[in-house]
């Protein structure tokens, strides 16, 4: 039976309202900055509301399952049902193939722009990454299975 | 799901129904979704082995007497 206990989630999620509110106070204290002060308070605000929100949303979560065992229940069997992991994973690949299409075409253009070398390498990086990664886990499972 | 013109019916529905279970209790006992169910039964979507098992065993028969292949 999962456990449905909130202690760290409401602890990242304090976590994440502290960055995010950190954020907004470099924005009205620091008005007049340059470089990576710059940007850095709009982080501080993009990456706290993502801890928050995810993280109360868990905490909710846990909430209204909580006095349902039926609903729990439920939910473990809708997230391990085997035909949703067929759909989800037939999704996620093709998902996977659009977005190599993407890369490629984006990794072009960001060329034939004449946009700076290193965001370009950083790309392909970032593309190579992604289909070692894949070659990776062809060969592992060709071998576990 | 065909592969080559191969197919794979099912007598699901129809055990289901001489039984009198609706497809949200066979759901609950196989642990899978009602939506599951009912592709299994309209043939859109073929059980894993293990799964066919688990339908074999609950209404007591082989899975060659509920599942029927069909080659082209």
């Amino acid at each position: 039976m999962k456990n449905y206990k909130s202690g760290k989630y409401i602890v990242f999620s304090v976590i994440g309202l502290m960055i995010f509110t950190a954020g907004l106070v470099l924005i009205k204290s620091m008005p007049d900055t340059q470089d990576i002060m710059r940007v850095l308070p709009y982080l501080c605000i993009g990456i706290g509301a993502g801890i928050f929100g995810q993280n109360l949303g868990e905490v909710l979560k846990n909430i209204a399952v909580k006095n349902n065992p039926e609903v729990a229940k439920q939910m473990v069997v809708e997230a391990n049902d085997e035909r949703n992991l067929t759909i989800s994973n037939k999704a996620k690949a093709k998902a996977y193939d659009l977005m190599l299409m993407v890369f490629s075409a984006l990794m072009l253009t960001f060329a034939l722009m004449q946009v700076n070398m290193y965001l370009i390498l950083a790309f392909v990086a970032a593309y190579l990454f992604i289909v070692f990664s894949q070659i990776y886990y062809l060969n592992k499972y060709q071998k576990e299975m | 799901m065909c592969i080559g013109g191969d197919h794979l019916k099912n007598r699901l529905e129809e055990l289901r129904k001489l039984n009198g279970i609706k497809q949200e209790e066979l759901a609950l006992a196989l642990e899978v979704s009602r939506q599951t169910i009912g592709s299994l039964e309209n043939g859109r979507y073929n059980p894993s082995i293990l799964l066919a098992y688990k339908i074999a065993r609950f209404f007591n028969l082989s899975i060659e007497d509920i599942f029927i292949y069909e080659e082209e």
